[in-house]
């Protein structure tokens, strides 16, 4: 979306061409018409396109900068029963002084990086690898019923997912029962707060990262098929194929997922976690998120958990500045450029 | 309930001399916490408090004893009476006359534990017809009932009646009840309660419960003693393997030792931290969770009784003696577990005697659920402090008209009929031929039946608390057994009956050490981590908070 927004609005004006026929009537020379008659002359170029992307942002206002106003409830003792917001008492920056007493707020706190990276580390690539792997998949249906396959855990609800796992990797699981049947110790991966990352990160490779490969095929099925010809006649074996043709096809998405990721990864899976919490005590498995719905949700504590949530978003933001600096770094579009 | 507890507990308060000493006062001083200084809530405060003495007195409603039925089993040392024989339909009393409804129409929001009846079904137009009103449910899952009712309560679109239950009050929607809900004394006080004589007759101990921010505002559903943690186990399976029901901490372990058998995947039991607790005469919950010793309030996290429960647990997990589901945290299947036989013993509400042996009676006619008998610590007689006299309330929303309110009022009235009314039977049973058909005399539910007859309509009012489940008269001899035996070692804890709202700022105190327990029975912490919050707890505003109930106990005097 952000690509042809951009694209649209900013680039394009000054290098009218195969996009963009100019208007009759007014021919946009390559001259310099004034600051003003060129901010016009766009929007009427563009209606259509700016009409297209109204209803989004409408939506965007809507649900994610009218609620922003919301955030003072991270400097108020805020009660929404008794007082409201306006009556609620101004209490400073007291919630993040409460909110960074709490250990267990910086037990969330580095759970929620180690998750994140694990799953950085562990998870990104598969989709990518699965993307590959299918590609080279030449009969139709042999691809096809492989996708459909990978494609339907991610229409599974978490709470199902956990229940597989639990049936099978639990210490009355399928896997433990059939070894004490036959003689051996059982075990319970599941309450094992050392492995619960590596865990977790497992339901989501099995859950998502058939999903994952959509948009990774979609950028593979993009590919000029002549280089892999013009590549093969130059003597160029499968390997380096890969290596020169398909990688560097991927490289843009890849960056762009990548920066997304970043931006996102401070979110690590609410509900995976929350259902799991018992299973592994909140001190390996408490993250942001859940940290935030335990002092919010379900102890009222509005105000703390508004701060909890405040922080989380600056630090995503910066995040995704450093991902984003980054990709440019490595010659990539990434989210945006100024 | 019995009215004995009742009349007990609204006896005025003795004032109390030990805490009321310069160090207690120079205590809170210098914590920065100024004594509690009146003996009432404010309205929508977060300041918390209670309301006792004379202006607790006047607020509650009169008491009048209704007579329908005499119970099969009387109520012995505070058990609740017990009905073995259902009476014909023919000979039930109607305890209301006429339709107590003018044709209002009302939303309820309540919680519901099991597959939500289906919308218009005939079971509501039945009840409806006899109410002569039309009551609309919103029924919500009720193990995550609280995370939705934070978000309606502050929404302000709230439903006409609203059930919140005593355990979903945490964090500030004890305030929230005061903020939104409709002061019922100006119908129900004093004398005015004889207006509707179904609900004149709910022990005052219930009443008491249901004072909110100085004001009767809950209809409370009064509950029976020592019902909130049960310790079951599974007769049938016992008689069979030959295994004794196990009368002290030490003999449980070594039975749970006996019991286990992951090939063939039976552990003895589920997470038993409830039990344990009652085994080393552990305080209940939140706010009467304090015990006096020695002229000092004490929390029970700081009790030795505490520790010792937390010991004795970890070395049950330790043991390899409870169910790996259990383990990884997944209560809500622990009665499948038990009716499954993977488990042989666990520990719920005594809601479960019921439903356990009605779910289970069409698809194993041999299963048999037993409650096992408290023992101490060391097998002798166990300390059991009661449960609060009511802990589920229904609530009026506060924008309805004086009008409005009386209807819902008639049709509590309507509701509350105890039994061997008509009312009852409606409520409770739905029609006959329809949702339940009468066998040997007794009313036995259908299928029809079992999907629409749940707890939808009883959660606006109920009368004192009974068993009377004549379709399993083997399980009312059991319960009430249980109960009258059990009876004999209940002690009324230091805040017995009082409803109090702690203050905003320690809310969120007490709630780690759900966590805690959690970690230290499982061995993912120790003792001493326990140890080590206890100190924090200390630290972090638990002392603070001992002062602010001192002065409660002070004010008020004790419940016990």
């Amino acid at each position: 979306m952000a690509e042809p927004a951009r694209g649209a609005l900013a680039d394009r004006g000054a290098t009218p061409g195969r996009d963009a026929p100019p208007a009759p009537g007014t021919p946009p020379g390559p001259g310099t018409p004034t600051a003003r008659t060129g901010r016009w002359h766009r929007l009427r170029r563009d209606r259509t396109l700016l009409l297209m992307v109204a209803p989004a942002v409408g939506l965007l206002l809507l649900f994610t900068y009218v609620p922003l106003l919301w955030t003072t409830v991270a400097y108020l003792d805020y009660d929404p029963f008794t007082q409201g917001l306006w009556s609620s008492p101004w209490v400073g920056l007291d919630n993040f002084t409460l909110l960074f007493e709490d250990s267990r707020f910086w037990d969330a706190f580095a759970n929620t990086l180690s998750i994140t990276f694990i799953q950085l580390v562990l998870f990104f690539p598969v989709p990518i690898a699965l993307a590959l792997l299918l590609n080279s998949v030449l009969s139709d249906k042999v691809r096809g019923l492989v996708q459909s396959i990978l494609y339907l855990p991610h229409f599974f609800s978490w709470v199902l997912v956990i229940t597989i796992f639990q049936q099978m990797l639990g210490g009355a699981g399928l896997l433990a029962q059939q070894l004490r049947a036959h003689g051996h110790e059982g075990f319970d991966l599941m309450t094992d707060p050392g492995v619960f990352k590596f865990l977790i990160t497992a339901q989501l490779v099995w859950k998502d990262a058939g999903w994952g490969v959509i948009v990774f095929l979609a950028a593979l099925s993009a590919v000029n098929q002549d280089l892999y010809e013009a590549a093969a006649v130059d003597g160029a074996n499968r390997r380096r194929r890969m290596w020169h043709v398909t990688l560097p096809a991927l490289r843009p998405v890849v960056a762009l997922l990548l920066v997304l990721r970043v931006g996102d990864s401070l979110t690590v899976g609410f509900e995976q976690i929350l259902l799991q919490r018992d299973a592994v005590g909140p001190g390996a498995s408490e993250v942001f998120d859940t940290y935030v719905w335990w002092v919010g949700i379900a102890n009222t504590d509005y105000g703390i958990a508004a701060a909890g949530g405040l922080i989380k978003g600056a630090f995503s933001l910066v995040l995704v500045l450093i991902a984003n600096k980054v990709a440019h770094m490595l010659g990539e579009q990434g989210v945006y450029r100024k | 309930m019995p009215n004995s507890q009742a009349s007990a507990s609204t006896s005025p308060p003795s004032r109390r001399t030990f805490l009321a000493s310069t160090a207690v006062a120079a205590a809170a001083v210098a914590g920065g916490v100024p004594l509690l200084t009146g003996c009432s809530t404010e309205e929508g405060s977060g300041k918390g408090g209670t309301t006792s003495g004379k202006e607790l007195k006047n607020l509650l409603p009169a008491y009048a004893a209704s007579k329908v039925a005499d119970p099969d089993i009387p109520s012995v040392n505070g058990s609740s009476p017990g009905y073995t024989k259902a009476p014909p339909a023919a000979e039930l009393v109607a305890s209301v006359k006429g339709k107590p409804g003018h044709g209002g129409s009302y939303t309820m929001f309540e919680p519901l534990w099991g597959t939500p009846p289906p919308k218009n079904n005939a079971y509501y137009k039945a009840v409806d017809d006899a109410l002569g009103a039309t009551v609309k449910f919103q029924p919500q899952d009720g193990n995550t009932y609280g995370e939705k009712l934070g978000a309606v309560l502050a929404s302000g679109d709230i439903a006409d009646i609203v059930m919140i239950p005593l355990w979903e009050m945490g964090g500030r929607i004890h305030g929230a009840v005061s903020a939104k809900f409709a002061d019922l004394g100006p119908y129900l006080s004093g004398d005015k309660v004889k207006k509707y004589p179904n609900l004149a007759a709910i022990p005052t101990a219930a009443w008491q419960m249901s004072v909110f921010g100085g004001k009767l505002r809950g209809l409370p559903m009064p509950s029976r003693p020592l019902g909130s943690v049960i310790p079951y186990y599974r007769e049938d399976i016992f008689t069979k393997e030959g295994y004794h029901v196990p009368k002290s901490p030490a003999e449980f372990l070594a039975l749970a030792k006996e019991i286990t058998r992951p090939k063939s995947k039976v552990w003895a039991c589920d997470d038993m931290w409830w039990s344990a607790q009652r085994f080393f005469g552990c305080p209940g919950e939140k706010p009467y969770y304090w015990i006096e010793k020695n002229g000092k309030l004490v929390h029970k996290v700081e009790t030795e009784n505490y520790l010792e429960a937390l010991e004795w647990c970890r070395k049950l997990f330790a043991g390899g003696h409870v169910h790996p589901d259990a383990v990884a945290g997944k209560a809500n299947d622990a009665l499948t577990r038990f009716t499954s036989g993977q488990t042989l013993l666990y520990n719920d509400g005594e809601a479960k005697w019921y439903g356990a042996t009605f779910e289970q009676a069409g698809v194993n006619p041999d299963f048999k659920i037993q409650g096992m008998d408290w023992f101490g610590p060391d097998g002798g007689a166990p300390v059991i402090y009661l449960d609060p006299p009511a802990q589920i309330w229904s609530f009026l929303n506060k924008n309805l008209a004086k009008v409005q309110i009386e209807e819902i009022l008639a049709l509590a009235n309507f509701i509350a009929a105890p039994f061997g009314t008509k009312e009852q039977r409606l409520i409770d049973y739905g029609v006959e031929g329809v949702h339940h058909e009468m066998k040997k005399g007794v009313p036995v539910k259908n299928a029809t039946g079992v999907r629409d007859v749940q707890d939808t309509y009883r959660f606006i009012a109920s009368p004192q608390a009974s068993v009377a489940y004549p379709d399993f008269p083997r399980m009312v001899e059991d319960y009430c057994g249980w109960m009258r035996r059990m009876g004999k070692f209940a002690r009324k804890p230091l805040f017995y009956g009082m409803q109090i709202q702690e203050p905003n700022r320690y809310a969120s105190l007490y709630t780690p050490f759900e966590d805690l327990a959690k970690d230290v029975t499982r061995g993912r912490k120790s003792i001493k981590d326990a140890q080590r919050a206890i100190g924090d707890w200390r630290s972090g505003g638990g002392d603070r908070l001992r002062d602010w109930y001192a002065g409660l106990l002070d004010e008020n005097g004790s419940g016990a």
